[in-house]
């Protein structure tokens, strides 16, 4: 296990390089990202040993999110709690390269889409997901959400579709396609909460009251497939092409929120999640074949789907906000950043079947 | 200055987010009276609340004052007790029964006079009794969704020179062949004897109740736990006896008769039947009086550095048979209880308004209230109900008795006539 400290800043999120294996970046914040103060976004260049810091910037508020640009090699997008949007290059200066100022609170979380490559995305406190161009200085369109939006992301499939989830306990699917019109490309809104179908013999699941979701990805295998993770600790996966059903698996087992998500470039079933009560946990959602789990462990009246929690890292000693996979080499080596001023890389087949 | 209160602010904000998201399981998430003390930004907080003295209607201190005049003298108390910038109050809402039109034009006019801009708005409304909580609740709401930042809820009434038969129009023959509309202008003495009747709630009871209101009243006066809440006028006012105009300042309630004892109570004659039970004893005094509340979201409370009172957690209006008016508070109570989370062992005061011995008894009985909690200062018994200013009298009254006690959880309520009944749950800090 590879470890670097930010020191005085915490942790908000951590991200591969699509470009270089030995690159990471951080979003961290002074005081815990919850007042002014220095804040930093961080790369790092992970195979030397130790973690060097290969490039620092700083800012005048919060960094709550980041994602690479996947167009240019050196180029960082960050969430600043201030409301902007900041593009730095890693060639350059100590300034941002570009700033784009719209949202009226909060960015929670930005995000480059993987296909065209021409656009990203940013989603914000105020209650909208904006979708930007690089090269303008306005964004190109806003999408309601009504309610704090933690999370979104352009669908890894499809480079007209993305997804949101809000602390309104509900997941969101826009397609860019569909005409403009009084629904704001809205194609999708999922009740996250809704208990699962019930089965045979079990008695009628009871309801879950909604809880704010804090993070969602895209399956990388499966164009349907989404994993949501929030305040009320389940992680569960839903599957867009039957929406009404309720979620396809349930994973309980975090003691507290669940902060971040990933699922593995490698695997269409292992899922990486980050929490509030310290510990990244590797899980299957119970899809592949052969990976079915839990038949003989006393199972919680939670777990559905069969799904199963498959080992846990528990090196952080606050709570970890941000959690990403390596895109290279051999499969399962991640990164892990928290509120504890570390960020952790490590082999999640080490922390396996233990 | 005002950049650093916006810093302390988001960081609040912030730190209130992260906050919720680590009430991850249903034994963090406080429940009931917990919940309720719980400080949040969007708690809808009380930061001045006053009342002017509760004086005789007819021959009180106030029998020459008029109602936009009483109501001045709230606003520029208020105005000054709290130090707002007046130009920051966006509305006024202003209960009273009385008045003709409802008062809309001198309470607009009062306000002027008072000092707010013209850009301060004025509404006047009238749910009977409950007009004062109900100013204060519209306000609050308003506040709540954001539609003003800053508002004052108040009532007002002068019984001396507006209460009277004129204050109901004739009904129409439609009105008057439905049984139960026609039974809207049953007067409430009338009805509320026959409930007392039917209720079996004997004068002897009726009696000690209102003596009981007396007694707390006078030790209170005698105490000045009234000190804090009334806000003192100077007033013009004519001697009866010798037609002499005198400019007079009125501290104190002037009803409060002393050394009342149900023994006392029991020689008075019943005023609305010859059997009856009721009497100008043990029913509210009519009077003249006027109060007001000056109401705001916690998160603007810190960024004007305003002293918070206390919070107003939730209302609820529901209505009775017009002739069980006097059942209101027991039918408006629970409901309200329930949207707070709470049951009637977690309040730690009542303020349920006496209309009538016999009403306000009953709802205690219904209710399972500890008698100790209710009206530890007396009520409109011993210094009476001014209709439209009780509801908002009852928020000055309970959070400083609140605060003195330290206790915090309380609750006001009252009937309605025309049967309903009005209730909120206050949080005193």
């Amino acid at each position: 296990m590879l470890e670097f400290r930010t020191q005085g800043f915490n942790g908000y999120s951590v991200k591969y390089s699509p470009f270089f294996d030995s690159r990471i970046a951080v979003a961290a914040s002074a005081n815990f990202g919850l007042r002014n103060g220095m804040r930093s976004s961080q790369t790092t260049s992970p195979r030397l040993h130790p973690i060097n810091l290969f490039f620092r910037f700083d800012t005048q508020d919060s960094l709550y999110d980041l994602a690479w640009s996947e167009a240019h090699e050196s180029q960082v997008l960050c969430a600043s709690g201030d409301g902007s949007i900041k593009l730095f290059d890693l060639s350059l200066s100590d300034f941002p390269i570009a700033s784009w100022q719209e949202h009226a609170r909060e960015v929670f979380s930005v995000h480059w889409n993987l296909l065209t490559k021409t656009t990203f995305l940013s989603s914000s406190w105020d209650g909208t997901i904006k979708i930007w161009d690089p090269s303008s200085s306005s964004s190109l369109t806003t999408l309601p959400t009504h309610s704090c939006t933690y999370s979104a992301s352009f669908s890894p499939h499809n480079p007209s579709v993305l997804s949101a989830v809000s602390s309104d306990s509900h997941l969101r699917v826009f397609d860019l396609r569909t005409p403009a019109s009084a629904s704001n490309h809205l194609t999708l809104s999922i009740p996250i909460h809704t208990p699962p179908k019930p089965r045979m013999g079990v008695p009628a699941p009871v309801g879950i009251p909604p809880a704010e979701a804090l993070t969602h990805d895209w399956n990388k295998y499966r164009d349907s497939v989404l994993a949501v993770g929030g305040v009320d600790r389940a992680i569960r996966t839903f599957d867009l092409r039957s929406p009404g059903a309720g979620p396809v698996a349930v994973l309980p087992g975090h003691e507290y929120a669940v902060r971040r998500l990933a699922w593995s470039p490698h695997l269409s079933d292992v899922l990486l999640s980050a929490s509030y009560d310290m510990t990244c946990r590797v899980w299957t959602d119970g899809s592949a074949v052969g990976v079915k789990g839990g038949g003989e462990e006393v199972a919680d009246p939670m777990a559905f789907g069969g799904g199963r929690e498959m080992g846990r890292m528990g090196r952080h000693t606050e709570f970890v906000t941000g959690v990403d996979w390596c895109l290279f080499g051999a499969e399962g080596w991640c990164a892990s950043c928290g509120w504890d001023e570390r960020v952790l890389v490590w082999d999640v087949r080490a922390v396996m079947g233990g | 200055m005002a950049n650093q209160a916006g810093t302390r602010m988001a960081a609040q904000e912030r730190l209130s987010q992260v906050t919720d998201h680590l009430k991850a399981s249903e034994a963090d998430i406080p429940t009931g009276r917990e919940a309720l003390l719980e400080k949040h930004p969007d708690d809808i907080v009380v930061t001045c609340a006053l009342r002017t003295p509760i004086t005789k209607g007819g021959k009180g201190s106030f029998k020459d004052t008029p109602a936009a005049d009483l109501l001045h003298g709230a606003f520029v108390n208020l105005v000054s007790r709290s130090g707002i910038d007046p130009a920051l109050v966006e509305d006024i809402a202003v209960g009273s029964v009385l008045p003709p039109g409802g008062g809309a034009t001198e309470f607009r006019a009062a306000a002027l006079a008072a000092g707010f801009p013209v850009t301060t708005a004025v509404k006047s409304l009238n749910r009977q009794c409950s007009s004062g909580l109900q100013a204060c609740v519209d306000v609050a709401n308003m506040i709540r969704v954001g539609m003003i930042e800053v508002g004052i809820g108040a009532g007002v009434e002068s019984m001396s020179s507006q209460y009277g038969p004129g204050a109901v129009t004739e009904f129409s023959p439609l009105l008057e062949s439905v049984p139960e509309s026609a039974n809207c202008k049953v007067p409430m003495g009338v009805l509320s004897e026959k409930m007392a009747k039917s209720k079996n709630i004997p004068r002897t009871k009726q009696d000690a109740f209102a003596a009981s209101s007396f007694q707390k009243a006078e030790a209170a006066q005698k105490a000045g736990l009234f000190d804090e809440e009334i806000a003192p006028l100077t007033v013009k006012w004519t001697d009866p006896k010798t037609d002499e105009e005198k400019t007079i300042t009125v501290s104190k309630d002037d009803g409060v008769r002393q050394a009342m004892t149900a023994e006392s109570l029991a020689k008075i004659r019943p005023a609305f039947a010859k059997d009856g039970s009721i009497h100008a004893g043990n029913a509210s005094q009519i009077s003249d009086g006027a109060a007001a509340v000056l109401l705001m979201k916690r998160s603007t409370a810190l960024r004007l550095s305003q002293p918070i009172l206390g919070k107003l957690v939730t209302a609820s209006v529901v209505g009775v048979p017009p002739l069980l008016m006097g059942v209101g508070p027991a039918a408006a109570i629970p409901p309200c209880l329930k949207r707070a989370g709470i049951s009637v062992a977690d309040v730690d005061i009542w303020e349920i308004n006496e209309a009538f011995a016999s009403q306000c008894l009953y709802c205690v009985e219904e209710l399972g209230i500890p008698i100790e909690k209710v009206n530890p200062k007396g009520g409109a018994i011993a210094f009476g109900h001014p209709l439209g200013c009780t509801g908002a009298r009852q928020v000055s009254t309970l959070l400083y008795e609140l605060r003195r006690r330290k206790e915090r959880v309380g609750v006001t309520s009252m009937c309605v006539g025309t049967g309903m009944g009005m209730a909120a749950v206050w949080v005193a800090e």
